[in-house]
């Protein structure tokens, strides 16, 4: 399974990615996710504006073959999504970490700076 | 219980393929991509194991006419070393299976039944002997099975010289011939839509063919591609557009109920009835339709369930067959299906979503 996890990302248990920058964290699925999910085909976001709690569904990302739900790991206002994703999906396999699902406006960078390190997220992989 | 495991197990696995449980079976889901393998098969040529699947062979006099009893379809009246599709009934008319029974000689029959099923199958059919002059034995653990499918079989069958044009193996023909050394059945059936083979042979050779075929640039794909590539030829899957409940008639499968048979198990429910049900074929310019999401008409009143569904790879469309009742068939032939919380409008389809290109 694939081992892709750069050090300057934040992980959640969901296979997802977190990067803050400012009051603003972006999210992305990891490389893992989408080497497990396979062809990806469909990618829903959520409208602007949307307020997410801590393990709100913001989304669905299909395979071929499978529907995920896309979770929120911290609570925040979408304040922008990656509609491009909608029309090339397949960018979530080939570029992860470059395709971004969602911007959160956080109140608070606490529940970000609890995510999972890169070493922890790793040993999750591994054991999976 | 642990997984079975086929002859080829460990060459799935040394391919890296994504392996999951199937019918008791750790079976490929997928090696390289969905995508690349459907393409693959519409354009070249996949392979397929399904050793998983049950080969039952019905021997004796009487041989054909216990089949011809024992389906719907009409097989009496194939010719010989032909292949004939048809659900398997009970006396009320309920689907216990669908299969193919290929008429091998005029006293062998071999059948090939889903392998969720098998058992099932089996109890059934070894019911149903008494008064027939046959032998039924069950064989699904001798033999391997690849399916192989595309445009391209016949050109790499004659390079690795399984098959000749003497053979004169023409579409939904069926023979057992000797090859490499051994005997082995090579039917021109499949459940793709494309041209192809499915072949029965030894768990030795199946490891055989397998690489020689690899070796001449099939592709080999896996469970999950073979469920893309029939939903988009709209060919029914046991335990979606068939079940214990539902006759062959729901599933738009009239054509395989020959009432006009002189005796088959079924006939009497099946004679002059008609479904409650309809089976549609819809896709979406835009989502996935998925088995279980509820089919409106455009009040947005619930009239059906979508019985499998998927992206196709070829169209590039969400598909889907649905199961509609027939007394509330919208005239205008308009229909939505709910995906989360939309009702999105889709296409009607009166033909597949695409055309194989089987001989």
């Amino acid at each position: 399974m694939s081992q892709n996890i750069p050090q300057e990302l934040r992980y959640t248990k969901d296979h997802e990615w977190a990067i803050l920058e400012g009051d603003v964290v972006s999210i992305g699925i990891t490389d893992f996710a989408q080497s497990a999910l396979g062809d990806i085909v469909f990618v829903e976001l959520p409208e602007v504006d949307t307020e997410l709690s801590p393990e709100d569904s913001f989304g669905v990302v299909e395979s071929i073959k499978s529907v995920s739900d896309l979770y929120s790991p911290i609570a925040g206002t979408v304040v922008e999504v990656n509609s491009d994703l909608e029309g090339t999906p397949e960018a979530c396999n080939e570029t992860p970490y470059g395709s971004w699902m969602i911007k959160l406006k956080v109140a608070s960078t606490d529940e970000f700076n609890a995510l999972m390190s890169p070493e922890a997220y790793k040993e999750l992989c591994d054991n999976q | 219980m642990s997984l079975l495991k086929t002859s080829l197990h460990q060459i799935h696995v040394d391919l890296k393929a994504k392996m999951a449980p199937f019918a008791g079976f750790d079976m490929p889901l997928q090696y390289s991509s969905v995508k690349e393998e459907s393409k693959a098969v519409r354009s070249n040529v996949g392979v397929f194991d399904v050793s998983h699947m049950g080969e039952f062979f019905v021997t004796g006099p009487d041989a054909i006419k216990f089949v011809d009893y024992l389906i719907t379809n009409d097989f009496a009246g194939a010719e010989l070393q032909k292949a004939v599709y048809s659900p398997l009934c009970r006396e009320d008319g309920t689907t216990i299976d669908d299969l193919i029974a290929y008429k091998l000689e005029t006293e062998r029959v071999l059948i090939c039944v889903n392998a969720s099923n098998i058992v099932k199958d089996w109890n059934w059919i070894s019911s149903k002997t008494k008064g027939f002059n046959i032998e039924l034995t069950n064989e699904s653990s001798n033999y391997s099975l690849l399916a192989v499918q595309g445009p391209k079989v016949e050109e790499i069958f004659k390079a690795i010289e399984l098959i000749n044009d003497e053979d004169g193996l023409v579409y939904y023909s069926a023979k057992e011939l000797t090859k490499m050394g051994e005997k082995v059945i090579l039917a021109r059936t499949g459940y793709t839509g494309e041209d192809g083979f499915e072949v029965f042979c030894s768990h030795e050779m199946a490891k055989t063919l397998w690489s020689k075929l690899l070796e001449k640039g099939a592709v080999p794909c896996g469970l999950a591609a073979r469920d893309v590539l029939r939903l988009e030829v709209c060919y029914p899957l046991y335990g979606h557009e068939l079940n214990d409940t539902l006759t062959p008639l729901d599933a738009a499968l009239k054509w395989t109920v020959k009432t006009q048979k002189d005796n088959f198990i079924g006939k009497e429910a099946l004679t002059g009835l008609t479904s409650s049900k309809r089976l549609v074929k819809l896709s979406l310019d835009k989502g996935i339709p998925r088995e279980g999401y509820n089919i409106l008409n455009m009040q947005d009143e619930v009239i059906g369930v979508v019985t499998s569904g998927t992206m196709s790879v070829e169209t590039g469309k969400g598909i889907a067959l649905g199961l509609v009742d027939r007394n509330k068939f919208p005239e205008n032939k308009l229909f939505k299906i709910n995906i989360r919380k939309n009702n999105i409008e889709a296409n009607y389809h009166t033909k597949a979503f695409i055309t194989g290109g089987h001989k």
